[in-house]
């Protein structure tokens, strides 16, 4: 979709802050909203593109100011209100109903082990690559509806197959529900082919699905 | 329960959630947390947990551990750059966001630098929390476009003909920097290289590491 989320190459923005750059949380609200995120999320069917993607259905002013786990936070409640785990009305009132207590939150022994396991998105391929290490490939001009992680400023963009990754879960699928392998590609466009003011010789490396370039 | 993959749907309760949530975050959370403690949603115990991990366990001094390692051990080095995530699953690090690890090398001629411009992907394993600059606006949309210009902030001042490797993590690779060892180390311990090497090193914002610590 095209949202405010895909910040890449958008003009406007001003220095970097490094404020609180050396604290893991840069406030308590800050970590107890993350450890809420992810500890309502626990071991619940809510895939990561997803997530990914009901954050981006944020309201656009609240995704460009609100802290970045407050923002996690949201869109977990999102979430679970989407998938009747919570209804909007119990968040209104701030008021459990006491009849639909949810019986098995994540433990901290969960926790533990989630921190030492790393997920595999990796999946067997189900067709040939179409491309190979050193191939010109050319990016999809347009936009989709729904998850992509083809950024806007990589659109209709010439680049080279630096690597084939094998083949990954597709975002695009994911966020419906669907596993969906497909093969997975970094891929390096020239800065200067993707912003006219570029004069030096720098490269920017993406990591795209197949599905998101142009067949010849 | 399932959810409704409705995009509609999902902006739909977003718009309610900014119409009737506190805007304050401290007080959004706090109100939040009463909530889903009281609904069995999340177990405090949990939390403590979630906190705990990446204040006390997990942070950037792994990654500094690993560049250590990198720069004393050529055959560590080689299966770091090969195998990023099978390499620091070795040292014990394998965890959240590990698993699709890359590793990508400065050089006299290279610069790398890492971002995530469609929402903020880090390697939370090895790094530890991203620092909130990461996470900003300003960062993800100018390391693409001004990597340059970002670097100058940092301090970072490159000359045109080193060729500056911007790694937009678009999907689930994630990944660190390898920073080039500081001369005048030679003889150093690898506890004491890891000293010397930040988190910033890692990301891609600082490049010239100092020998006797920044």
């Amino acid at each position: 979709m095209d949202g405010v989320f895909d910040l890449g190459g958008k003009q406007g923005f001003g220095p970097v802050d490094r404020a609180h750059e050396d604290e893991p949380y840069h406030s308590e609200a800050d970590a107890r909203a993350y450890a809420l995120s992810v500890a309502a999320r626990g071991e619940r069917a809510y895939p990561i593109d997803w997530f990914r993607h009901t954050r981006e259905n944020m309201v656009p002013t609240d995704y460009l100011t609100r802290p970045y786990f407050d923002q996690w936070l949201q869109t977990t409640l999102a979430m679970a209100i989407d998938a009747g785990d919570i209804s909007l009305d119990e968040v209104i009132s701030g008021k459990a109903d006491a009849l639909s207590r949810t019986p098995d939150p994540m433990r901290a022994d969960d926790v533990r082990k989630a921190l030492k396991t790393p997920v595999n998105f990796e999946r067997e391929a189900t067709s040939a690559p179409a491309f190979a290490v050193g191939d010109t490939v050319r990016t999809d001009h347009q936009g989709k509806p729904g998850h992509s992680r083809l950024p806007a400023y990589a659109r209709g963009a010439t680049g080279t197959v630096h690597a084939h990754r094998g083949a990954h879960l597709l975002p695009d699928a994911g966020a419906q529900g669907a596993h969906v392998p497909e093969h997975l590609y970094t891929v390096g466009f020239a800065a200067r082919d993707l912003f006219p003011e570029v004069e030096t010789n720098d490269t920017i490396y993406l990591d795209l699905w197949e599905s998101y370039f142009v067949r010849r | 329960m399932e959810p409704s993959y409705d995009s509609a749907k999902v902006a739909e309760i977003h718009r309610h959630l900014h119409s009737h949530l506190p805007s304050e975050p401290a007080l959004r959370v706090k109100a939040l947390e009463s909530l889903l403690v009281e609904k069995g949603l999340v177990d405090p115990a949990a939390l403590d947990a979630w906190i705990e991990a990446y204040t006390e366990e997990i942070g950037p001094k792994r990654g500094a551990m690993v560049v250590a390692r990198a720069w004393t051990d050529p055959d560590f080095k080689a299966r770091l750059l090969a195998d990023a995530g099978a390499a620091v699953d070795e040292m014990g690090f394998a965890g959240q966001a590990s698993g699709h690890l890359q590793a990508v090398e400065n050089t006299d001629a290279v610069h790398n630098l890492v971002v995530c411009t469609l929402c903020s992907c880090y390697p939370f394993a090895i790094l530890g929390m991203a620092p909130p600059w990461y996470k900003a606006n300003e960062y993800r949309a100018r390391a693409v476009r001004d990597p340059r210009g970002v670097l100058a902030e940092f301090g970072v001042a490159l000359e045109p003909e080193i060729a500056v490797r911007v790694w937009d993590s678009t999907a689930e690779l994630r990944y660190m920097v390898v920073p080039q060892r500081p001369a005048g180390t030679e003889g150093f311990s690898v506890e004491a290289l890891a000293a010397l090497v930040t988190r910033n090193a890692m990301i891609g914002t600082d490049r010239d590491l100092a020998a006797g610590g920044a």
